[in-house]
Parts: structure tokens; sequence; C-alpha cells
């Protein structure tokens, strides 16, 4: 089965929700029991220019992005703030110039945020010194670039063990893991080329592997498969998520692509002129834009492919019992089915069709005439499409809140 | 606008330092000398030919056969040139120049690439550096490290510094900045980073200025030559002033064997030490597979044990090869191997006269040692107690501004040679003009042209404010104001093709022993009275070679002798000056024992 934009997974039984500490490798502190989100951004400012702390101030006390650039100072990142789940991959979305990788380049430190705060694990990253800042990176979390970087001085299988290599690890165990992560990102049997000898889209899984082979929990991607070919970029994404379901990464994936971050993204944030827009799912943003620059934003998607038969069903009213309605259905499909989906049943019936849960009980039904409001409805600020009837479209850390570990 | 007299600071600051560091001068002269000369010694150490080899097998190495044997005749050529020993020293000076610079030029372009503020503070000090003329710091380099290579090296480093640290920093600067990004990502030290990034990615650039550095170090050689450097620069100078044509072009197409060969071979470098340049390599060599074994390069062990084989049969050579030496005839050693050490500009009386004096201090069992210097150079030798004596100081007038500089730390040791004489000279096939009035309506004959020597020169004012118009020929004549050596070339050109030509000239000047010339009469006096040539020493000359200062002081020669003595020296050719004077002192039987006579 293809991927489907905004794939609603199930919430993620994971043992951070919940956390138990001492897997492998997977913590920095060794006692921590409470809930914590795994990554943590709080009020992040950042400034570049004179006197940045000054003009955080006055950011804070309601100046503009424009006001400052007056001055000669440039707020790059306004006050962001966010929670990343474990296992998520969470997208940051916005044009160029929206600050995101800048944003980005916070989370692990290469750019020292102005003010505010990156908890990674509950641990405070810029209040590290410099050295315990690299370990963290070396560790924890890895990244892969828009344009691969890739050193080229090194045969693959050396990039990919780079990061090992800066961890210490010897020569033999380093090239074992870093073919392993090789044949994980799919170019097995490539260790002895060299960068310039591979196409792009080989390249860049060069750089997912190097990123792979640190084990690091977190992957910080910046616009890693905007630089791809379209059909190329779509291996890739459909590789990046294939990988996730095995390896269940902690990603904070960057683009300007909209429909990569609703097919890739568990929560999006979109990003304007250095503030965070609008946080949640990807059905979220488009049945409920938070302004008309989100609005406008979603306005060329193909909402039959993002909304799902859950988010626009209606209450499995009479006539009949559940039993009927579910034998009169012309289909019967799970809530987080895409309604475009819906379309062929609909073609030769006027009956609703059923939905259910996964042990098969009726939750809802769609009617012809609710599957074209839902479609027909521009989405508008404010005045979005009305709120579905039964079951409001919960972001998806919400619902991992709401259900018990391993449900 | 008030004069600013920044020069007069420099000064003091020079006699400061002279006097208040001479302690760290000496401790970069004991370093960079020894450097130097053990070098030198290495290069020179092994016969020409199998040190030839050395570096033909270093070009196998770098870049392939064809390479090697032409590096190989090349390098043959300089040695049948006589040139080989001159070479070495050139070669040893570069490298060693080279080596520093680099020392200290990566380094720096490494700050500059990491730090703005290093990088803005070091660029108008490289500008200086490197359009300062380097005979501005040649002198007071010789002020601080004496005459020999220091003064040479120093100019050299200073000359050749900039294109190494900006090519180091371009080099780093040009790194993809997302790779160091991405280095950094994965947790790398700053250090790490540059060495395992920024470093071999820039090391392509950084070979080309490698590369650079060399070049220009081997185009200071000439002008290193002037203050006392030897080498191929020293064959050079003297070649071209002394018109030696042949000698010249011999010692030009040495340099270039050596430009050549330094510039293929640090080009190929790249290729060899890089990780880039290596895969650049393996790839052109999968991709052409014509001709193997000319493109064929043994490895770096292999070509490592070809030197080192060569190296030992090398030295196994040397040491047979040291056998007895030649003795000084007994009851004439009167020196007792003494050192004394003589220093000549390149002016033909002052080459004359001070080979001359080798081969005689030789026999009396002197070790004399003979350098070329500037006329500045040697007498801040002379006056610093650098240097012992030299012959060719001319008196009261031309090189009176030297005397009263440094007037008490000199000991004149009386004339040998006067009264020189500044005239215009025609060839004497050109009849009926024998003195300077004969000129006079003559211009025709003559083109009208007087061919003179630097305008710089005194003689030239004398001529044109004075002479011309004592006897009226300012309207008649124009003197064409060229070099020395072009005005003898021109007057060699003229007088073989029985030409009228008229010449500024001087006495002595071994033209006249080597063409047939008139000196024209001044009844007038206007070139005004002749000087003397003085042999000059140090200030204690007298009291460390009482027996040498008594003979100079008793020297004389007629010119007719020194004229004679000239044109040997000038038909022996270059480099064999010792041998030609040689000849001359034994065609001159009893000379020798009048000049230095020895009390038995």
């Amino acid at each position: 089965m293809p991927y489907a934009y905004g794939r609603a997974r199930g919430p993620i039984p994971h043992r951070s929700t919940f956390r138990h500490v001492g897997g492998a490798g997977a913590s920095l502190r060794s006692t921590r029991e409470v809930y914590v989100s795994r990554l943590h951004a709080e009020h992040l400012f950042k400034v570049f220019g004179k006197r940045p702390e000054a003009a955080v101030e006055r950011l804070k006390s309601g100046a503009s992005r424009e006001e400052l650039r007056a001055d000669g100072t440039t707020a790059a990142v306004i006050d962001a703030s966010f929670e990343v789940e474990a296992g998520q991959i969470f997208v940051v979305m916005g044009l160029s110039g929206s600050g995101k990788s800048t944003l980005l380049r916070m989370l692990n430190g290469l750019l020292e945020p102005t003010a505010g705060r990156v908890l990674y694990d509950g641990q405070d990253l810029t209040a590290l010194a410099p050295r315990e800042l690299r370990e963290v990176r070396s560790r924890h979390i890895s990244m892969v670039f828009q344009h691969f970087a890739l050193f080229p001085h090194r045969s693959v299988l050396e990039n990919a063990a780079y990061g090992l290599e800066v961890q210490g690890v010897a020569r033999k165990e380093r090239e074992e893991r870093a073919a392993e992560a090789l044949e994980l990102a799919g170019l097995g049997g490539w260790e002895t080329s060299w960068p310039d000898e591979l196409s792009g889209g080989m390249q860049q899984r060069v750089g997912l592997a190097r990123a792979l082979a640190t084990d690091a929990d977190l992957l910080l991607m910046d616009e890693s498969f905007s630089a791809l070919d379209p059909l190329i970029r779509r291996d890739m994404q459909d590789q990046l998520l294939d990988l996730q379901t095995r390896l269940k990464k902690t990603i904070v994936f960057i683009t300007h692509d909209l429909n990569e971050a609703m097919r890739l993204g568990d929560r999006i944030a979109v990003m304007r002129d250095g503030r965070v827009v609008q946080n949640g799912t990807a059905e979220d943003i488009l049945v409920r834009p938070a302004n008309d620059y989100v609005a406008s934003f979603i306005q060329d998607v193909d909402r039959s492919r993002v909304l799902t038969a859950g988010s626009i069903m209606d209450a499995p009213t009479a006539p009949g019992s559940a039993d009927e309605v579910l034998a009169a259905a012309p289909a019967t499909v799970e809530a987080d089915t895409p309604v475009h989906e819906l379309f062929t049943p609909f073609s030769h019936s006027d009956l609703p069709v059923a939905v259910t849960d996964e042990r098969g009980v009726l939750t809802g039904v769609v009617t012809r005439d609710r599957l074209l409001a839902a479609l027909g409805d521009e989405p508008k600020a404010q005045d979005a499409v009305k709120a579905p009837a039964v079951a409001p479209v919960v972001p998806a850390a919400a619902q991992a809140k709401e259900v018990p570990a391993g449900a | 606008m008030p004069r600013f007299h920044f020069g007069h600071w420099v000064e003091s600051a020079v006699s400061w330092l002279q006097t208040h560091l001479s302690w760290l001068f000496d401790i970069i002269n004991t370093v960079l000398s020894g450097a130097y000369d053990g070098v030198g010694d290495v290069l020179r150490g092994p016969s020409p030919l199998l040190m030839a080899g050395i570096l033909a097998v270093i070009a196998w190495w770098l870049r392939g056969l064809l390479p090697a044997v032409l590096a190989f005749a090349g390098l043959a050529l300089v040695d049948s040139f006589g040139l080989w020993d001159r070479a070495m020293s050139t070669l040893a000076l570069v490298l060693v120049a080279s080596l520093i610079t680099l020392l200290l030029a990566v380094p720096l372009g490494i700050w500059a690439a990491r730090s703005r503020a290093v990088s803005g503070a070091l660029r108008p000090v490289l500008d200086v550096m490197q359009t300062m003329p380097a005979f501005v710091y040649l002198l007071p380099g010789v002020m601080f490290f004496s005459i020999g290579p220091l003064p040479g090296l120093i100019a050299t480093i200073v000359f050749s510094m900039p294109p190494g640290v900006r090519m180091t920093e371009l080099g780093i600067r040009q790194v993809d900045g997302e790779l160091v990004e991405a280095a950094k990502a994965f947790g790398t030290t700053p250090r790490d980073t540059l060495t395992r990034v920024q470093l071999p990615l820039a090391l392509p650039t950084i070979m080309a200025g490698v590369n650079q550095v060399i070049m220009l170090a081997l185009s200071m050689v000439v002008i290193a030559g002037m203050a006392g450097a030897g080498g191929l620069g020293e064959a050079v100078y003297a070649a071209v002033t002394q018109v030696d044509i042949g000698g010249g072009v011999e010692s030009g197409i040495a340099v270039v064997v050596l430009a050549v060969y330094l510039d293929r071979m640090t080009g190929a470098l790249n290729q060899r030490v890089s990780p880039l340049g290596r895969r650049a390599l393996a790839k052109s060599a999968a991709t052409t597979a014509r001709a193997a074994f000319l493109r064929y390069r043994p490895g770096t062990a292999v070509a490592t044990v070809g030197v080192v084989v060569l190296a030992l049969v090398a030295g196994g050579m040397s040491i047979a090869g040291n056998g007895g030496k030649e003795s000084v005839a007994a009851g004439k050693n009167v020196g007792g191997g003494k050192q004394v050490r003589l220093g000549y500009f390149p002016w033909d009386e002052a080459v004359a006269s001070t080979y001359l004096w080798q081969n005689i201090l030789e026999d009396r069992g002197y070790k004399p040692d003979v350098k070329q210097l500037d006329p500045g150079p040697l007498y801040t030798a002379l006056a610093q107690g650098q240097m012992d004596v030299q012959l060719d100081s001319w008196l009261p007038t031309t090189h009176k501004q030297y005397m009263d500089r440094y007037k008490d730390r000199l000991t004149d040791l009386g004339s040998w040679y006067g009264p020189t004489s500044l005239e215009l000279t025609v060839p004497s096939y050109v009849k009926g003009i024998d003195s300077l009035e004969d000129l006079k309506g003559k211009g025709d004959l003559f083109g009208g042209k007087i061919v003179g020597i630097e305008s710089s020169a005194g003689m030239m004012g004398t001529l044109n404010d004075k002479v011309l118009k004592e006897y009226g020929l300012d309207g008649e004549y124009k003197v064409v104001s060229s070099s020395t050596s072009a005005m003898l070339a021109e007057l060699d050109r003229a007088v073989k093709k029985k030409e009228p030509i008229v010449t500024t000239l001087w006495s002595p000047h071994w033209a006249y022993g080597a063409h047939d010339l008139k000196k024209l009469k001044d009844p007038k006096g206007a070139w005004g009275k002749g000087e003397q040539i003085h042999a000059v020493g140090k200030k204690d000359f007298e009291k460390d070679f009482p027996r040498i200062a008594e003979w100079l002081k008793n020297f004389k020669m007629s010119e007719k002798d020194l004229s004679s003595l000239e044109v040997e020296l000038k038909n022996g050719g270059k480099g064999k000056e010792k041998e030609s004077a040689r000849r001359w002192l034994d065609a001159h039987p009893g000379l020798e024992d009048k000049l230095a006579p020895v009390s038995a």
C-alpha cells in the first residue's frame, strides 16, 4: 500500500511516554523517571547583529521584526516553543528566510540561542560547556544536510563512519557499523566508492547512513531532500518512513515543501518571519489554518489525500442499528482512511460509508453530502470548516497522553 | 608640508637593534647558517652526476620516467657549465628559505583564516613585504647578519612569504561551509575540524602556495647574490656587470633548470600528499592506458630505497675520494693557515687585483676567502669587522661617502694604482680625432651621439655639465645614457664593424687591453683630476695581519699590467678567475716575490 499523506499512525506505545530508563544508551541522565517529551524548545530567540539581548527584550515587549531590521539587527527566530515526542517526525515548514534552518541549528547548539532553552531528555543543552555539547552532538544528535555535506576526500565508508571516528570507536568496529548503516540506507556494496561517483540521491543516502551510524536518537534533517529530483525525493521520503517504522528515531525535519511536510510529519510547525504561526497535525493545519497566511499556503494541497474519514464523519444516527448500517454501507473504512478512498464506494451508492475502530465497532458514518461539503469548503482562518460532530481531531501527542502505554 | 624624517627614525631603530639585540641576531644567524650550510653540504657532497641521479629518481617518483630523464639531462647540463656547486648552493638557499617561509606562512595563514581581525591586520603587512624593493632591506640585513647567505636568506623569506600566507588562508576559507558545519554537527573539536576536514581539502591550494613560494625564492637568488649569498645569483650578477654574455646565459640557464625542476616537482607533490590529488591521479591512470612504462611511477617506498642507495654510494665515494691536500712551498709559509677575508665588488680592477692577491696569499700560506659584494654591503661589512680587506677603494671622490660614514672603523692601506682618469674614448681606427677639441664639427661622423653609462654615475654629470660646455660640444652631441655593460657591448659591436664611436670610459679598464682605443686628450682639464685606488682594511687589519698590511702598502701596479691582467681574467672566463690570475702570475716571474717579499 502506498503511503498516504498524513498517515495517522496509532498512538506510539513508546517508552518515553512513561519513561523507563536504562535502555541501551538512550538516556543522558540515568535516574529520571518523570515524563518529559524527548525534545523541548522553550521560547527560543535568535537575533543576529549588535546587542542581540536588547533586541530580544524589545521583541518581547512587542517590537516587530521590521523595527529591528531598521536598526540593523535581524531577528531570525522569535519566541519559538514546541515539543517533540520520542519516535515522532516533527516537520518545521516555512519559506526561505522564515528562520527554520536557524531554529534547527539551535537544537544541536551549532548556533547558540540569544534567549530561551533547548531541553533534550530534560537536559538543558544551552547550559552545556562546549566540550559537553560536542559530546552530545557526537553521541545523541546527528544531522543530515541539504547539500549532503559529504567529505570529498573520504570514501563512502569513511564518510559513513565519520561520526564513529569522532567518538573514538576503533577502526574495525566503526567500519562494521558504518557498513550496516549503509545497508540500512540502501547503499550496501558502495563502500569503496567516492562521493563524487554517486548520484545526488545516493549521496544523500550516504548522508543518512552517516547520521544513522552513530546510533543517535535525534535526527536533524535540514531540507535534506530539497536538492533531489521529484522522483528521487519521493523514494527517499518512502525510505525514511520505512526506516522510521523500524528504528523509531526522533526526527526534526525542515522543509519548504508543504506536500513533503504533510507526507512525513506527525506534527507540523509552520514558520513565518521567524515565528511559529501554527503547530499541529497535517489535518489540523488543513482544516483549521491558524491565519490567512497558513490558509493561503495550503490552498493547493489535495485535501482528499489529507482529510481522513474520521475527521469528517458524523455520529451513527438512526435509521437502524449499527449492524444494519454496517450491512448497508457500500464500504467500511477506518478512521485514518484518507477520504479519496471513499470516492469509489460513493460512485455506486447513495448510502453512507461506515467508519469503524480497530475492533470493527461502528464509530461513525460519512455521507456523500458531508464528503462533498468537506472537500468543497475553502478553509479560512477563524471560520474554518465546522468541527466534526463526533470526533474532534486530537493532536497525536495529546492522543499519546490519553492512551496508556502498551494500549 | 614639513619634512617627515621617517628614514632617519628607521636608521636610529636599526642601529639601536644592532647594539641591543645583537645576541638575538647571533642566534638567528647561527641557526639559519647552520641549516643552510648543512643542506648545502648534503647537496654538494655527492659527485654531481650522482646527485643529479638522486634528483632524477625523485622526479621519477613524482612525475614519471620522461620528466626524470629530462631532469637528469638538465642537471647534467648545469654540471657541464661548471656551475654545479653554485647551483647546489642556490638550491640549498631556496630549500632552506622555502622551508622556513612555510613554517611561518602556513600557521599564519591558518590563523588568518580563523580570525577576520588577524586577516585584516596581516594584509597590509604582506603587501609591504611583497612590494618593498628587496635592496631596501638587504642592507639592514647585512648590518644585522653580516654578509654571506643570511641577508639573502632573510630577503628571500620576506619576499616569498606573502603567497604562502595568502594561499593557506584562501584554501581554508574556500572549504565548503556546510562541510565544516557537518564536522561540527558530529561533535568534532575545532582542532580536528582543522586537521581532518579543512587542511586536507585546502591542501591543493596550499600546495599551489608552496609552489609560488619556491618560485619567488628562486627569483630572489640574483639579488641575494649581491649580498654575498654566492651560488648562481653571484654568477649571474658578476657576468652581467662584466658583460660576460656567455657566462650570463649559462648561469641564467642553470637558474632556469632549477626553476623548472622545482616547479614541476612541487606541482606534482600535491598529487602525492593530498588525498584529493591521489584520487585524481588514480582516476587519470585508470582512464588512459597508453605507454604504461612511460607513466609508471615507483611507489614512495621504492623511490625512497632508490634515493637512499644512491646516497650511500655517494657517501662511500666521498670517503674514498678524500686523499691528500696540496701543500704550500716550504719556507714561504708565513700565514700559517690563517684565514683572511677579501671582499670585492664586480668592478674589473677589483676582481683582477683580488684574485691576484688570492693566489699570492695562498702561496704565502694564508687561507684567503674571497667574496663578491655590492659596494654598500662591503663597506658595511668592513666597518663591522666581518670582512678583512678590499682593494678597490676609489678616493678621494667616488667612495667618499663610505669613507666618511665609517672613517674610524676602516684602515686606509694606501694607493696601489693612480691616477685614474675619466675620458671620452674612440677606437684607434678613427683617424684625426685625438683630443676633445677635435670632436667639434665631427658630430655627423658619430651620429651626434656619445655612448654613456648609467645616468646616475658621477662622470655622466661631469660630462654633461662641464666637459661638453668647455669644448662647445653641447649642441652637437647628445649623451646617451644606458649602462656600463650596454656601453661596452656597443663599443664591442662598433669595433667589430669598424664603425666610428665615441664612448665614456675610464682608466684602468680592461677595454684598453682588449681593444685598440684612444683616450681623447683633455687640454682644458675639464674632467678634473684623477683619483687613486686604495686598499682599505677593517679597523684592526694592521694588528691582525701585519705582514699583509705591509705588502699592500707597498703594492703598486701600472696601467699596462693591470689591463693585461684584466684581459687575462676576461678571456679565462667566468668561474676561472683564480686560475687565470695564476696563469698571469706565472707569466710574470719574480713579480710574486716583489709584491710579497718573504724575508728568510
